[in-house]
């Protein structure tokens, strides 16, 4: 096998072999003063040395050449003693590498993956000492005339030393200001600067600065162990080295989020925590952004009901700036934030003020027909019936016109609890009743129809006709105390009865019409 | 490297500031704006010294069993030239005035020359031993003679023509970490680990060192001494976190140069106007002072462990 030509390593592994297996430890006795592999070894360095000496004396212009073609001429000078050249490695090393442990267990196939290894780091570093001469020191061998002597170490005037204007003293000048200056700390975890140290490279977005510099995300370099705020610090850092003209604020007004290829923030995900090294994650696309923002989105999201009241966020009811006004919410608007906010929560002031005497005169109207029931708007609270989620607690506001279906948020963070919003015109609720009664709660039912809510939702009533014959019936499902429960369906069903509107008509045909064919059905089946 | 080459070192005809130190590598500097602008590779050593070469195109470096040169004008981040063959820790290393040859010395007792010319008839490899590991070498001016002090704390005058050597103690059981020659010739500080400085004339014609000043000039271990281009300066370095800034007038203290971060303070190089002067530390930052004004002017960081070395390089206008 062409890895055993070399004496001095076969005896080196043979020794080691014995003295390893030798439980009995008399190998170990019997070798100990015989180390072949060393003494092989430095009659290699002998024969060496002699060859080079002799290369020395020799009267040829080996002197002149070049330095290092001498070392290469060197390294090329393999005598039959040489080892390998890793054999002075330790003990360990070769016990990983070495193979007479695999001789016993009579292994097929030799593993090379450490020789391979070996192989390609040897590559590499042989193609890096290509570029780099290498001198060695030599000692000198021929003592230099004296001529020879006073030409190489001639004595000189040591000259008058002028006043100097220093050029970096010029470009400090020119140089008063520097932004960087104020993320220097950071300029340590530079990934691109390191030997030998794990890195890690980010695309970061600079989402807080105004468009127009935001087209290319800045890639930055850090050594894998900075933590998420070293990783905006040395952003920072970078970016004021790069685009000076732009002034950045303090680090800690920054947070890194998850973003997008294209640089697009997913303002969703709250941002990576500044205390975690950067290694942690497996995100390379990032976007730096000011927490000032995130935190009035942040807000903005956690109050996803009064938002959507005032914004219209839903697209259940697209601009409902007039809807939701029960007398709770006009309280509860409280949430804060910004300008606009409060500019629309005056708007809507003015608004329930309207509604409330609008709502007075149709009370007076009713109330001399069905007295004291009915009256312009309670509210209850009963619990949502959902068939994959848990039963949540909402606000039910029965008015005139609308029924509101409200959660309640009693978990703020608790983001995957919150449920919808609903909002349905009276005129789109088609039916009411008691499902059924336990021992402690009632449950109730409120269908409803899709396809009816024009009368409050005008912006979209491109499409105005009424009737809708293959008109779909969802249902609200509630659960409450049994007093609670029968005053809400009295309720609900006196005021669909009074308003008797198409989509109630259309459902009460429907269920006659369904009740006749099951009639109908029975008496054929019994006749 | 930035576009507009004016924080380049093209053909050393620009300012430059290299650092070295523990975390094995070599940084070059933008000096005015502290941008770090290039990163080299010293591998499997410390940098124990670093010199700039006299024409500016390179800088070298001492580590362990190596010197190892490195182009400042290139983006190649390891040695063009790598001097070997030395058991030991090399100190120091600097060069004659016209590049020719370059001394070391070194943990192995030795100073030594290396003839850097190509092509001749002769080399003139020196070498110079003395009982006790070298910590510090400097060449006279006149390029005729190398100072070399070390463990044992005697200061050898080594004159580089006839070979003989002349020998000072300045103090007995003390180690000679620094030697210094002002400029212009006439003045010779060493520093040792007691943190004292010891000043000879060099005056007259041959010149003989006198005896002029002992500083008291650190508590602690001194690391470094060196003149000031204009000789009115000595600056001294200590493990004692400071950089104390003499007048050669009085030898009164001028400055001290301390920050709250700074640790032991392993060199330091002055500006061609003597205005400015800079300090690596092992605190892994090197900073810039205004003499003058006493103040702190820039900060470099980006080396991971101390720095224990620094050259620089300035350009006259």
């Amino acid at each position: 096998m062409a890895t055993y030509d070399n004496k001095v390593w076969l005896l080196k592994n043979i020794r080691e072999a014995f003295i390893a297996t030798d439980d009995t430890g008399l190998c170990d006795i019997v070798m100990a003063g015989e180390d072949f592999s060393k003494i092989f070894q430095n009659k290699a360095m002998e024969e060496k040395k002699k060859y080079k000496e002799g290369i020395l004396y020799q009267p040829s212009t080996s002197k002149i050449k070049e330095l290092s073609s001498d070392i290469s001429d060197e390294r090329e000078l393999v005598t039959q003693f040489d080892p390998y050249p890793d054999m002075e490695d330790s003990e360990e090393d070769d016990l990983v590498c070495g193979s007479y442990i695999r001789h016993e267990d009579f292994l097929p196939h030799r593993q090379r993956s450490n020789t391979t290894l070996w192989l390609d780091k040897k590559e590499q570093a042989l193609k890096k000492a290509a570029k780099i001469k290498v001198i060695k020191w030599e000692d000198p061998t021929i003592k230099l005339t004296a001529e020879q002597m006073a030409e190489t170490f001639a004595k000189i005037e040591v000259k008058k030393v002028e006043k100097k204007k220093s050029l970096l003293a010029e470009q400090l000048e020119h140089c008063p200001d520097l932004p960087h200056r104020q993320y220097l700390e950071y300029a340590k975890f530079d990934g691109t600067a390191q030997l030998g140290l794990p890195i890690k490279s980010f695309k970061i977005f600079m989402t807080m600065l105004p468009e127009k510099h935001q087209n290319y995300p800045l890639v930055v370099c850090v050594i894998a162990s900075a933590k998420i705020k070293d990783l905006i610090g040395f952003t920072c850092y970078k970016y004021s080295i790069e685009h000076p003209e732009i002034t950045l604020g303090s680090v800690h007004e920054y947070g890194l989020c998850i973003a997008e290829d294209d640089g697009e923030v997913d303002l969703a995900f709250p941002c990576l925590d500044a205390n975690e090294p950067c290694s942690k994650f497996g995100f390379t696309c990032l976007g730096l952004i000011d927490l000032k923002t995130k935190i009035i989105i942040d807000r903005a999201t956690d109050s996803i009901p009064d938002y959507s009241v005032m914004s219209g966020a839903f697209h259940v009811f697209p601009k409902a700036s007039d809807s939701g006004q029960s007398h709770h919410n006009t309280s509860r608007h409280n949430t804060g934030g910004s300008s606009t906010s409060e500019a629309v929560r005056s708007a809507i002031r003015a608004v329930n003020e309207e509604r409330k005497a609008g709502g007075l005169n149709v009370d007076k109207m009713q109330s001399h027909i069905i007295a004291t029931e009915a009256p312009q708007c309670k509210a209850y609270s009963v619990h949502m019936l959902r068939k994959v989620r848990t039963n949540i607690l909402v606000q039910l506001v029965i008015s005139l016109d609308r029924i509101e279906i409200e959660p309640i948020v009693t978990h703020k963070h608790a983001f995957w609890s919150r449920s919808k919003y609903f909002l349905h015109s009276i005129d789109s609720v088609a039916w009411c009743q008691i499902l059924e009664s336990k021992a402690n709660k009632t449950t109730f039912r409120i269908v409803y129809s899709t396809s009816h809510n024009t009368s409050l939702n005008d912006r979209t009533a491109g499409n105005t006709n009424f009737f809708h014959p293959n008109t779909t019936y969802k249902c609200h499902d509630f659960e409450c105390d049994h007093e609670t429960g029968k005053e809400i369906v009295e309720k609900i069903n006196t005021i669909l009865d009074l308003r008797n509107s198409p989509c109630r008509r259309e459902y009460k045909t429907a269920k006659e019409k369904k009740l006749q064919t099951r009639r109908s059905f029975h008496t054929k089946q019994t006749s | 490297m930035s576009g507009d080459g004016s924080g380049g070192v093209g053909g050393g005809t620009q300012v430059a500031l290299v650092t070295g130190g523990y975390d094995h590598t070599i940084k070059l500097w933008q000096a005015h704006s502290g941008v770090c602008l290039r990163t080299m590779q010293h591998p499997d050593s410390q940098v124990n010294d670093l010199e700039i070469t006299p024409n500016g195109q390179m800088v070298a470096a001492c580590g362990y069993q190596h010197i190892r040169m490195y182009d400042l004008a290139s983006a190649n981040p390891d040695p063009v030239m790598n001097f070997e063959a030395i058991t030991k820790n090399v100190s120091r290393v600097g060069f004659q005035e016209n590049g020719q040859w370059m001394y070391t010395g070194g943990e192995d007792c030795t100073a030594r020359i290396w003839d850097l010319r190509a092509g001749r008839p002769f080399q003139c490899q020196r070498i110079f031993e003395v009982p006790a590991p070298v910590n510090a070498v400097v060449l006279h001016p006149d390029q005729s003679q190398i100072m070399v002090g070390g463990q044992s704390g005697i200061i050898h005058i080594w004159d580089l023509k006839t070979d003989h050597n002349e020998q000072l103690i300045p103090e007995a059981e003390a180690s000679i970490q620094d030697i210094a020659i002002d400029p212009s010739g006439k003045l010779m500080a060493a520093v040792n680990n007691k943190g004292s400085c010891y000043v000879w004339s060099l005056a007259g014609s041959p010149p003989r060192p006198a005896p002029r000043k002992h500083l008291r000039a650190h508590n602690k271990y001194a690391l470094r001494c060196k003149f000031s281009p204009d000789s009115t300066m000595l600056v001294t370095t200590s493990g004692d976190c400071s950089a104390r800034v003499w007048r050669t007038s009085d030898w009164s203290l001028l400055r001290e140069l301390r920050h709250d971060a700074q640790r032991w303070v392993w060199d330091a190089a002055f500006s061609i106007d003597s205005h400015y002067l800079f300090t690596g530390s092992s605190d892994s930052y090197a900073r810039l002072w205004d003499l003058e004004k006493g103040t702190l002017e820039r900060e470099y960081c980006g080396h991971q462990k101390p720095i224990t070395a620094l050259a620089f390089r300035d350009q006259a206008v």
